[in-house]
């Protein structure tokens, strides 16, 4: 006898500007449909309708209504930055469907039609900038894409850096896809600030990472760059120059847990030894997985019972133990600081010590509350003495 | 206390009077998720704290009795009809929300109100300001009369050495004023450099 089959749709852009990313998220949610697909444990099958919206905007509307109106899903996996889930949200809201949003985000958003699986602010600016802060510089030279991502996590490091008396030395911004770098660069080799954060977003990220590094080389500075969305299959694209990054993240493919070992293994054997997952691909997996399993346990796609059984029910990821919060459908997940190396790994210097509650509206935060207190007590702290920025 | 930033919403204290049971449902969840303590109301009934904020149901428009509280309010619209704007405007709202309500749109809502609440109570404290110095603006006159006479200066001679004199007493030139022309005298700092 055939399981039933679920139709889920997946929206990721295969081209344009973030295409890299939109390819990871599809690579790592059809792993997950697949395995879904041949387990036992699941009375019933994903049905994948994929859409690409090429990383035109108001296509992910179009694509979203197909997705709806012709194939009539109730519960969509995908997009990737704020303004394309932004899109998105008036027809899925409109329609009651589920849309599963893998991508770390800004925050400030709390739609009872989405789950976000990815991290929230106060899982990934705030131990980035705290740790630079505590052990770094407090004068801070910020450069990203001009959209609103950077512009608040620029407003989120200003007001933590202020706090702590430190200064935002300048906030430059790039458009999306912007390769145009040049002047950015000089300008940090003319005034070497003690720290670079980059907030740039895909191809506009590499150039400059590339064109940063190769400067910094020639007048012999070393001034250490954040980053709070670099991640592997980046660090492939970037080369040699991508090492050095320190970056925060809910995870790495270096993460020494079981379950991220034979997740890792059997994506290198479907994709390639060369090949590896990214933080939003492994988030796109985990959103495959929680969807399945509160289905499951739903025993419907109504999207109230899904989301019901969705909240609280704890998934060991490869990232570790997760959970939707269903105060706030955002993911419970474990915050990383690591530091790219040459061999395109991470090396993860610090990790909260449990899982933190998501916190969208950044209502918890005190900026003047001394770093790190609710994270550092055992396992590494960020203010281990032992530890060095690897160049 | 220092000012709040009209960001930090936890520990706030909201009053709320919705009719509507599924849009009071949505506000009391963005509330919670925001740190808002919120406090349900319905006309009549008697409010024992100092709310920071008031959501108003424009359904619940008129109030019987004047809404009395200095705290900001936060309207929600049913309709767009002038006629219910104007019930709306006795309230003098610092923002409002567009009912069906989503959790979109509530906490900017809520910030907006609170920073125009803010900016308001800083131009009524400027007005006043600003009328007091209109009210003493017949004592400077009369002080500059004064120096003018006992002096033997012009108008704009007579109101520099009243202002230096003010200056040099750390007094403003209403209070100076308000002394010479009380007085009778010309200012003491003024007949020492004379």
């Amino acid at each position: 006898m055939t399981k039933p089959s679920v139709p889920v749709g997946i929206i990721c852009s295969q081209s344009g500007p973030y295409q890299a990313m939109g390819r990871e998220i599809l690579k790592s949610a059809m792993m997950a449909v697949d395995e879904i697909n041949n387990q036992a444990e699941f009375d019933f099958s994903i049905a994948a309708h994929v859409r690409d919206p090429r990383g035109i905007i108001s296509e992910y509307h179009t694509v979203c209504d197909d997705l709806i109106r012709n194939v009539g899903v109730e519960h969509i996996i995908g997009c990737y930055t704020s303004a394309s889930r932004k899109q998105v949200l008036p027809i899925v809201e409109r329609t009651d469907r589920l849309l599963w949003y893998p991508a770390r985000y800004e925050g400030f958003e709390c739609s009872d039609n989405v789950i976000y699986v990815g991290a929230s602010p106060n899982h990934n600016v705030l131990p980035l900038v705290r740790y630079v802060l505590d052990n770094l510089s407090r004068e801070i030279f910020c450069v990203g894409s001009n959209y609103v991502w950077t512009w608040e996590t620029n407003r989120v490091t200003r007001e933590l850096v202020s706090a702590a008396e430190g200064h935002i030395l300048a906030e430059r911004l790039l458009e999306l896809g912007e390769s145009a770098v040049g002047h950015i660069v000089d300008e940090i080799i003319r005034r070497k600030p003690p720290i670079v954060f980059n907030t740039l977003v895909g191809s506009s990220s590499y150039d400059f990472i590339r064109a940063f590094r190769a400067a910094a080389e020639t007048a012999s500075l070393d001034i250490p760059m954040l980053s709070c969305s670099l991640c592997e299959p980046e660090l492939a694209i970037v080369g040699p120059a991508s090492a050095g990054c320190i970056t925060s993240s809910a995870y790495f493919e270096s993460i020494q847990l079981s379950e991220n070992r034979a997740f890792v293994a059997r994506w290198k054997a479907r994709y390639g030894e060369d090949s590896s997952p990214s933080v939003d691909g492994q988030s796109a997996y985990v959103a495959v997985y929680l969807l399945a399993r509160a289905l499951q346990r739903a025993g419907t796609s109504d999207i109230g019972e899904v989301r019901r059984a969705a909240a609280g029910y704890r998934y060991n990821s490869p990232q570790g133990p997760v959970w939707i919060d269903g105060s706030n459908n955002h993911c419970v997940l474990t915050p990383r600081l690591a530091v790219s190396n040459a061999r395109g790994q991470f090396d993860i210097f610090w990790e909260a010590d449990a899982p933190v509650k998501p916190d969208p509206y950044l209502t918890q935060l005190d900026v003047a509350a001394p770093t790190f207190r609710e994270t550092s007590k055992g396992g590494t702290s960020p203010n281990a003495p032992h530890l060095r920025v690897v160049k | 206390m220092s000012k709040l930033s009209s960001f930090s919403l936890r520990g706030r204290k909201a009053l709320v009077a919705i009719k509507d049971e599924r849009d009071a449902s949505i506000v009391r969840r963005q509330f919670e998720r925001l740190g808002i303590d919120s406090t349900a109301w319905a006309p009549g009934q008697a409010i024992d704290f100092a709310p920071d904020v008031t959501l108003i149901d424009d359904e619940l428009l008129p109030l019987e009795a004047p809404f009395l509280g200095h705290c900001p309010v936060i309207a929600l619209l049913g309709t767009e009809t002038p006629s219910r704007l104007k019930l709306v405007f006795d309230l003098d709202p610092a923002s409002f929300l567009v009912k069906p309500l989503r959790s979109a749109g509530i906490y900017a809502a809520v910030v907006m109100a609170f920073e125009r609440n803010e900016r308001t109570n800083d131009l009524k404290q400027q007005i006043l300001k600003l009328e007091q110095r209109l009210r003493s603006r017949r004592i400077v006159l009369a002080a500059v009369l004064q120096v003018m006479h006992s002096h033997a200066l012009a108008e704009p001679a007579a109101f520099a050495l009243i202002r230096r004199a003010a200056m040099e007493q750390r007094k403003t030139i209403e209070e100076l004023s308000a002394e010479i022309a009380a007085k009778g005298i010309p200012p003491r700092a003024a007949t020492n450099t004379l």
